[in-house]
């Protein structure tokens, strides 16, 4: 049997930079066991993805009823949730959550990862600290961090060395989203931090030793070389980080509902609570259309970088 | 690796020295917050309930109270949700492993005429952010009749784009001689895959397991609307409704649980850091 194409050493590198390669197939039996393969996958994306996808879209316009049975409402789902006002105040709140985490938690990692990778000792030690909380349990984190924010928990007892007056962090509303956005880089700034290291140690040495000769000092070395170096890293991050943040609803559903005064009501947990508190499938679906318009748009730009990146 | 961005001959001069000290004790003291609520969670675990509660917080316990675990481990059926846990862990393992391996393998070193096509029509999942489907997905199930069953979470990890492509990747850097040779000796494409590409492939294995696991140890909510009886919940689903939302339930004992918890995750991190750190590098490419 002669092989056309031989392909070797791609491994890592994305699907999209593969040349397409037409293959000469000489065999009858090898394209069946081929098809046999890919039927479960497909049978099985069908079912429990793209039925899923598509319902949602078909559901978006219909009243679901489990025990009577579905009803066509027309943009009925959408008529109300452009009149609750809560819809509004859910997309406020989820602007301001990234917001946060963008100024909070965003450059966090990278100043992290620059540091680390100029320790001379330790630096093993620096990584398995700064990720360990990645690997905390979210239920974990929820508990601990509830006690982390006690008005007589740790937190308030640093801040009382400086005269600081006990703080409800959690319950109170000027704190919540805050509180969750610390909690939050606390556990996931590490996972970032390795990638962003991995950046930076793949950065030619004789790059700095060929701008400290032209007598480029720290500053500048990292201005002009670490940085632009990573930019292309840096701008995935930020678009993975939008399209992370934006769907966020978990830490703000365990520590608060969503309160107090719905403050930390954010976009996806109004859907979800539409659908599992009110029971009301069609507009918890409706709510779905929505984002993924919206994150479907950033999801082809990061698709977009991605090519030329890897 | 002799130099980074700053060179011996920086750090002997006296204003960089500052600066990297400065440097130096910021990351100490990142290291101690980040650890400090891991051990805290541990020592809450080993003391009285009252000193748990004293102001300011102490952090080593005066008396230590190792009875708290054993009555943390039998305030709720720990070992029935633990087992739920495993058995979704080890089904999601599997299926992922023969469904999208087979189909990774298929389209990777098989390539029959329309792959391409089917490729895409897995790979555009990808862009469709997941919380955006998360409702018709429960109705779904609903409708399939599989809720409160292992089969909601078994048969759906056979549709995980970005584990296929893993894996796809992974089957494109192995050398096509070897199969051509197995080939040419009469094995079957289902022998080349389960006797060539899975041993090769034990490194996309583990780091896939990672995956499988932090998900199926960490996942709270989503169990939560799928299984809703007491003895189908998952570990994490269980701590959420009856630790975490406890209102009756000592500080000590709650931490002594969630101190349990965390334990498992931390050696598998600890034991497998190669693979993590791979991984992690490859959640870069994620969608």
């Amino acid at each position: 049997m002669e092989e056309s194409v031989v392909t070797s050493g791609n491994r890592g590198t994305g699907p999209e930079t593969e040349p397409q390669k037409v293959r000469r197939t000489s065999s009858w039996k090898k394209n069946m066991w081929g098809y046999l393969f890919l039927v479960p996958a497909i049978v099985i994306f069908i079912i429990f993805l793209w039925l899923p996808i598509l319902k949602g879209i078909v559901y978006s316009f219909y009243n679901v009823d489990f025990v009577k049975g579905n009803t066509f409402v027309g943009l009925d789902n959408y008529v109300k949730i452009f009149n609750n006002p809560d819809l509004w105040l859910s997309v406020k709140n989820t602007l301001y959550f990234m917001f946060l985490t963008l100024i909070i938690g965003f450059w966090v990692p990278i100043v992290a990862a620059i540091a680390i990778s100029e320790l001379k000792f330790f630096q093993g030690f620096a990584r398995i600290a700064a990720y360990l909380p990645f690997v905390v349990p979210g239920v974990v984190l929820y508990g601990m961090w509830r006690w982390m924010y006690d008005p007589v928990g740790p937190i308030n007892a640093l801040l009382g060395l400086f005269g600081v007056e006990p703080i409800s962090f959690i319950s109170d509303g000027r704190f919540s989203m805050i509180s969750i956005v610390f909690m939050e880089t606390w556990q996931q700034f590490g996972s970032a931090m390795l990638i962003y290291l991995a950046g930076v140690l793949s950065i030619p040495r004789d790059w700095y030793e060929a701008a400290e000769i032209d007598g480029a000092g720290v500053w500048s070395r990292i201005k002009y070389i670490t940085l632009p170096a990573m930019r292309s890293l840096i701008v995935l991050m930020l678009i993975l980080q939008i399209i992370g943040t934006s769907q966020a609803y978990q830490s703000q559903l365990a520590l608060l509902d969503g309160g107090p005064n719905k403050v930390t009501l954010t976009y996806a947990l109004f859907t979800v609570k539409y659908a599992f508190t009110q029971l009301d499938y069609g507009a918890g679906t409706a709510l779905g259309v929505l984002m993924f318009i919206v994150l479907g748009i950033l999801g082809v730009i990061q698709f977009k970088m991605n090519r030329e990146d890897y | 690796m002799e130099r980074g961005i700053l060179s011996p001959a920086d750090l002997r001069k006296p204003g960089n020295k500052i600066v990297y000290g400065i440097m130096v004790l910021g990351i100490a003291i990142m290291a101690v917050t980040m650890l400090y609520p891991i051990l805290m969670t541990m020592f809450n675990g080993l003391k009285s309930n009252p000193e748990i509660n004293t102001f300011p917080p102490k952090f080593f316990p005066t008396t230590w109270h190792w009875e708290n675990f054993s009555k943390g481990w039998n305030y709720i059926a720990l070992p029935v949700f633990l087992k739920n846990t495993v058995f979704i862990f080890l089904g999601n393992l599997f299926m992922t492993i023969l469904v999208l391996g087979l189909a990774a393998f298929s389209i990777s070193r098989i390539r029959v005429p329309y792959s391409r096509l089917v490729y895409f029509f897995i790979l555009l999942t990808l862009f469709i952010p997941a919380t955006s489907y998360m409702i018709p997905n429960f109705v779904n199930l609903k409708q399939l009749g599989l809720l409160n069953s292992y089969w909601a979470f078994w048969l759906p990890a056979g549709a995980n784009a970005y584990y296929f492509l893993l894996m796809k990747n992974f089957f494109d850097g192995i050398h096509p001689e070897i199969f051509e040779a197995a080939r040419i000796d009469g094995a079957s494409e289902l022998t080349s895959y389960l006797k060539i590409a899975v041993p090769l492939s034990v490194p996309i294995f583990a780091t896939l397991s990672i995956f499988i696991f932090s998900t199926a140890w960490n996942d709270w909510f989503w169990p939560s609307l799928v299984m809703h009886t007491e003895d189908k919940y998952t570990l994490a689903t269980a701590i959420y409704k009856y630790v975490i939302n406890a209102r009756s339930l000592d500080s000590s004992i709650k931490f002594s649980i969630l101190f349990m918890v965390m334990v498992p995750p931390i050696f598998v991190f600890l034991g497998f850091q190669k693979f993590i750190v791979r991984s992690v590098s490859l959640t870069a490419v994620k969608g």
